[in-house]
């Protein structure tokens, strides 16, 4: 292994790049720990951003306005406000008020922080996607469900929502991209995501252009991953007649 | 009646030209950044304004303050140029150096050995400054030691990470000293580490402050020098002459207390009994 990383970082000596930090214990084990917390970290939000979504885009749908126009003005909020700024507020404002509200045993920590505001952000983008696939289901199939005495939640959950998740499929896998690389947010507030790590090592040595490349390299995969996990799933629940 | 130019006027192209030309020849000889703040007649500066004495934005007017803001100014003074103030966080200083984007930095960038390799520096400081720590008043922490697998808020980009990281605390650097002070105050750490002056006057009079209070003795304390592009050894040259004279004038202690920096520091008073001597 040690072996490996050497020949590694002598290839890119050739090209004038310095990778010679991979071969310092601290800072590989530093690295590797923020690629492992970033990974966490997208693995968290995406599941709590789905929820999100799945939750306000039923609001939305719900058809009873006292419902739906929460769901709409949280939605228009926290899509047309910066994360960066939403995440600083949260932190740095919100978090100070809780804490001085019920003392030092405030259970969020940094990292929460960042999976609340990215779920609820990327959240309110799934449920616009989710609320273009609902409304898309064909009334008629709506209606021919009704039919076979379908009260409305069982009409959503067994009818509209899996149709609805073929067609709002693409635009989500759009947004979970679009979600790993918000993550480097993280960084902002002392997360020890693989940004920061890379922050913290570059701020103390000269190889800003060797980590940028690791770093992009890193969420490039990352998000990679996340497309063709994507496009396995449509393949999968392909269905004959709606738009295949 | 027709318009006749006056000799003055007449002459005024040629007399640029010449005038031109013998800055050009004069700036030949300096290297890359004083032939351009010659040609230019203009210098870019890299200031931090993250608050405090030596460098912030001024509320009412919205313009940069401080002896950082007080110290470019008059290097483009001295240098016959007019000041360019651009502000820089201490994670991306380095960077907006080396890409040209600013000529010097005088941004609380204190010397260590790393940076001395990595970048060029005015070899008299303007100041010496270390680090302190503040944490609650009621907090059990009172020496460095102390911190030793705490939490502990500093600036990403802080030369006081090495020897923090050295008594085993740990470190969470936000973006720039307001965010990490901010932390701090939110209990996401127990002490937040920066320079003493800029924690020492928050916590003697700040309102907000009232409940915290500053380590002693101060941490790693190391010359606040000006920085530039490494190799530009006549920069660096007639730079070094200006912070000389701030030190022989005294201008510097009088910058001192006209921004009510307290503790006055005994380096400057050293500096410029040292010059005195030798410039007398």
């Amino acid at each position: 292994m040690t072996h490996l990383l050497e020949l590694l970082v002598q290839t890119a000596a050739r090209f004038g790049l310095n990778y010679g930090f991979l071969l310092d214990a601290y800072q590989r084990a530093s690295l590797v720990n923020g690629a492992l917390t970033s990974i966490a970290l997208c693995a968290v939000t995406i599941v709590g951003s789905l929820a999100a979504g799945l939750l306000l885009a039923s609001m939305l749908t719900s058809g009873r306005v006292w419902i739906a126009r929460p769901a709409r003005v949280f939605i228009e909020v926290t899509r047309n406000t910066p994360t960066l700024v939403q995440l600083y507020c949260a932190f740095l404002v919100l978090n100070m008020l809780l804490t001085q509200a019920i003392g030092t045993a405030n259970p969020l920590t940094p990292f929460a922080w960042v999976v609340i505001v990215i779920s609820l952000h990327k959240g309110a983008f799934h449920a616009e996607a989710l609320r273009a696939g609902i409304e898309a289901v064909p009334a008629v199939t709506l209606e021919a469900a009704s039919s076979l005495a379908f009260n409305s939640r069982q009409l959503l959950w067994n009818v509209q929502l899996p149709l609805a998740l073929r067609f709002a499929l693409p635009s989500l896998i759009n947004n979970l991209i679009d979600l790993v690389k918000m993550t480097a947010v993280a960084s902002a507030i002392a997360v020890g995501d693989i940004t920061y790590a890379s922050i913290m090592i570059w701020t103390q040595s000269d190889n800003v252009l060797e980590l940028m490349i690791l770093l992009l390299a890193f969420f490039g995969l990352l998000s990679f991953i996340v497309n063709c996990a994507g496009r396995a799933l449509e393949a999968r629940l392909r269905m004959p007649g709606y738009g295949h | 009646m027709p318009y006749t130019r006056s000799p003055v006027a007449r002459y005024l192209p040629l007399f640029v030209a010449a005038l031109t030309m013998l800055g050009g020849s004069v700036a030949a000889q300096a290297d890359a950044t004083l032939d351009k703040i010659q040609q230019r007649h203009r210098v870019v500066v890299g200031v931090l304004l993250s608050g405090g004495p030596f460098g912030s934005i001024d509320p009412m007017t919205q313009k940069p303050k401080g002896l950082n803001v007080d110290l470019a100014e008059d290097v483009a003074r001295q240098l016959g140029a007019e000041v360019e103030l651009v502000p820089v966080l201490p994670a991306n200083r380095v960077q907006f150096l080396q890409q040209g984007k600013v000529d010097l930095l005088i941004a609380n960038m204190e010397w260590t050995v790393e940076r001395g390799e990595q970048l060029g520096f005015v070899p008299t400081p303007f100041y010496r400054v270390g680090g302190t720590a503040a944490v609650l008043k009621d907090s059990a922490i009172t020496r460095w030691e102390d911190l030793k697998d705490q939490p502990v808020c500093t600036s990403q980009g802080s030369s006081y990470i090495k020897p923090l990281t050295g008594f085993g605390a740990d470190i969470k650097a936000f973006k720039s000293s307001s965010e990490s002070l901010l932390a701090l105050r939110g209990n996401n750490c127990v002490a937040a580490v920066h320079d003493a002056t800029l924690i020492n006057p928050l916590v003697a009079e700040g309102p907000e402050w009232q409940n915290y209070r500053a380590i002693s003795p101060e941490l790693n304390p190391a010359p606040s020098v000006i920085w530039t592009r490494p190799g530009e050894t006549d920069t660096q040259a007639r730079l070094d002459s200006i912070v000389k004279g701030w030190h022989r004038t005294g201008w510097l202690i009088d910058a001192e207390k006209r921004h009510h920096i307290s503790p006055p520091s005994p380096a400057l008073v050293e500096l410029h009994d040292k010059f005195q001597a030798a410039g007398a």
